[in-house]
């Protein structure tokens, strides 16, 4: 299913990308993209995984405000230093539903982070490149013997012979 | 330039015996001789086997028929398309350990990694000494793995394939003096791309959708693809079809689907069988339907070297550690991609930024583990949820792993080790690997993770003790088989692709030795 986020839940997420992801994500400007993309892995999770992390996320800002160095704001209006503390606090949360809540995020925004084709190409990441080149070489090299094995795939089996049809009845 | 030769599995169509829902316009009854919910390990390989021999077979497989072009290297829309809830299915325990299946024609074999290894002697006799298997040895099963191995070409690497990464864990290796073997793989010249996870890109990995699939369709069988079956029909005690709903694009519940057979098979893998057999009102007099749910706990380490390792480059898992086998152990080095090692990293911000900035020169190695717990299959609301608490043993033997696994690593030259476990500093040498022995650390430190599910409607002799008799027929139900990796008795403590496949050609020999009784 297609999933987007709503405003506060983008709210949330767009916080927390400085706190998770490494800080050149935020000197290129990627934290929109990465919010984008979480929310395309939230599509494909199970519905009830989705709801949990959206009710999750509005707890997290939420409650933020009974925090006393919060002064009543919400975790997404917190500044950088106080936003780190309040996710830390969850991440070392008395209950496992908090703990799991922040882990889950994390996960979700790491993953959007690393998934980015800047960041990929920050570290050199080439998969696509090497795939063609070794894709090419493998046809060139193996043809022959490559063509066989897609006719095997097809040829009968003469140790089984085929039931005639009058034998189902 | 070197002309390219035309290969059926590069032409990236969909062949004409797949209806997908593209062409199911609308409300669908068919007959056959035998209907198998599932496309993957299992159900493709029982379905070319009967297809062959003459009997008319319709798959039904809820994931879409991507061909070989479709695949390429990018992680997360790959996860998406091909993996079951993205990749993020959970098993509640302490730790959650997350899982992962696949959702296509072909099933799981379209993302595993093609390790192919036939079930332990051991293994095979404990099945005939516990569960009360007969015809289960080796001098039986030989004949029915040969046939696989055959079909899906189970081979070695050619050498060129072999990455940085593995060439280091076999340095490892050899210097501590551990046995440490080639991998066996179900290949045609793998040409080393590294992306086995995300479907195979150049054909040469023999998944169910290049091997048993078409196979199955080239001898008249049909495939339903895009359709999810919701239950078995049953007429009293017998099976007689299954009805289910064609998928939309976006998941949306689409036009009604019956298949009508002689024989019903559920392939659907060991998380979602025992799910559609309860659906269907199948109670197991054992009461063991959707229990006995091992995993294979699995837990991966990232190790940085000084040189560069571009571990992207080369097959991932081209040697298994054997050394510890006896113990439920195997090591293998298994590249992945930045992303999910993000993922996956207890680092975060800047942390994570120097640790990612040497992703290029990090091996990651996993572990297999043989578990001694069991866990199971619930089935709420229809769907299934996997519960599984790992053993305190099991955890142990996890710490143990992770240790022996440093070790070998840093005899490698390892300059530095990110173990699994939270809360744990990385290491840096033999002092602190051997510390971890003594060091506390709960189960909930531990990052586990598992792609081989297993056991959770088992065969055995014994109907009080067991859900399916021998060959996978459902105890106390007519004409209803399972044939997938729920009917394994035990862990196997090695990948279990062959074991699924040649059980599925041993239940196809059965079925067909006994064909009156499906008539
Ligand atoms: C990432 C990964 C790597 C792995 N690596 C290896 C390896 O190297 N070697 C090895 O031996 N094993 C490996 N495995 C495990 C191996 O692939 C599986 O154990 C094996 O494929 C399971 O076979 P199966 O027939 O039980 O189920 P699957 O192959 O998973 O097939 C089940 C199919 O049933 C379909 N289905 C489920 N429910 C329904 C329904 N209601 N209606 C219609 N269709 C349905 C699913 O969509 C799926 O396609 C790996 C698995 C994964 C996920
Ligand atoms: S490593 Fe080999 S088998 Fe795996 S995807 Fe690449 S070519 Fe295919």
């Amino acid at each position: 299913m297609t999933y987007q986020h709503s405003q506060p839940t983008r709210r949330v997420l767009e916080s927390l990308v400085p706190v998770i992801c490494p800080p050149e994500a935020m000197e290129l400007g990627l934290g929109a993209d990465i919010v984008d993309h979480v929310a395309l892995t939230m599509s494909s999770v199970p519905p009830l995984f989705r709801r949990g992390l959206v009710l999750g996320l509005a707890t997290y800002d939420l409650t933020a405000m009974a925090w006393p160095p919060a002064r009543g704001r919400r975790a997404h209006q917190l500044p950088p230093d106080l936003a780190e503390r309040w996710w830390e606090r969850w991440h070392h949360g008395l209950t496992p539903v908090q703990r799991e809540l922040a882990k889950a995020v994390a996960q979700l925004l790491k993953f959007g982070c690393y998934e980015h084709p800047v960041m990929l190409e920050r570290l050199g990441y080439t998969p696509a490149a090497w795939i063609d080149q070794v894709k090419r070489r493998r046809l060139q090299v193996y043809g022959d013997d490559i063509r066989k094995a897609e006719a095997a795939v097809l040829a009968p089996d003469p140790l089984r012979p085929p039931i005639r049809k009058k034998e189902l009845g | 330039m070197v002309a390219l030769p035309k290969s059926a599995v590069s032409q990236g169509r969909i062949p004409d015996r797949v209806s997908t829902r593209s062409t199911l316009h609308g409300d669908t009854v068919l007959d056959a001789d035998v209907v198998i919910v599932g496309s993957g390990a299992g159900g493709a390989t029982l379905a070319a086997e009967l297809a062959e021999a003459g009997l008319d077979v319709v798959m039904i497989e809820e994931g879409r028929y991507w061909t070989t072009r479709d695949f390429t290297a990018e992680a997360s829309a790959m996860t998406r398309q091909l993996y079951r809830d993205g990749g993020a299915s959970m098993a509640i325990g302490d730790p959650p350990v997350m899982f992962q299946e696949g959702r296509a024609v072909g099933g799981s074999t379209v993302i595993n990694g093609g390790m192919s290894w036939r079930t332990p002697e051991r293994i095979l006799e404990r099945w005939r000494r516990e569960a009360g298997l007969e015809h289960i040895e080796m001098p039986d099963m030989a004949a029915h793995f040969e046939r696989v191995e055959r079909r899906i070409n189970v081979r070695h690497q050619d050498p060129e394939t072999i990455g940085v990464d593995n060439a280091l864990l076999k340095r490892g290796a050899d210097a501590k003096g551990w046995k440490i073997i080639p991998n066996l793989r179900n290949q045609v010249h793998c040409a080393g791309s590294n992306n086995c996870a995300f479907g195979c890109p150049t054909g040469a990995k023999q998944s169910a959708l290049v091997s048993y699939v078409p196979r199955a369709l080239h001898y008249g069988a049909r495939l339903l693809s895009d359709v999810r079956v919701d239950k078995i029909l049953m007429h009293g005690k017998r099976a007689i079809g299954v009805q289910g709903h064609v998928v939309g694009e976006d998941g949306e519940r689409g036009h009604r689907v019956v298949v009508r057979g002689k024989l019903v098979v559920s392939a659907c893998g060991a998380i979602h069988t025992p799910a559609l057999l309860a659906r269907s009102g199948v109670r197991s007099p054992s009461g063991r339907l959707g229990k006995n749910l091992s995993l294979h706990p699995n837990v991966k380490l990232a190790a940085v070297f000084d040189e560069p390792v571009r571990g992207w480059e080369g097959v991932h898992q081209a040697y298994q550690v054997r050394e510890f086998e006896g113990e439920g152990l195997l090591f293998a080095a298994v590249n992945i991609p930045p992303g999910v090692i993000a993922m996956t990293a207890h680092e975060r911000g800047a942390e994570l930024g120097r640790m990612m900035a040497e992703y290029d020169r990090t091996v990651i190695a996993g572990m297999l583990c043989e578990d001694s717990n069991t866990g199971r299959v619930r089935t709420i609301n229809g769907r299934p949820q996997a519960f599984y608490q790992l053993a305190q043993l099991d955890a142990e033997k996890l710490i143990r792993g992770v240790a022996l696994l440093s070790e070998l690593l840093f005899a490698a030259g390892a300059r530095e080790i990110k173990t699994p476990f939270a809360g744990v500093p990385a290491l840096r040498g033999h002092d602190d690997t051997r510390a971890l022995y003594t060091r506390t650390i709960k189960r909930s430190q531990m990052e586990v993770v598992t792609v081989h599910m297993m056991g959770t409607a088992a065969m055995g002799s014994d109907r009080t003790r067991s859900v399916t008799d021998g060959h996978g027929f459902v105890h106390d139900a007519d004409r209803l088989m399972v044939c997938d990796a729920s009917l394994f008795p035990t862990p196997i403590g090695v990948n279990p692709m062959e074991t699924i496949m040649a059980l599925a050609t041993r239940s196809a020999a059965h079925v067909l030795d006994n064909l009156s009784r499906y008539q």
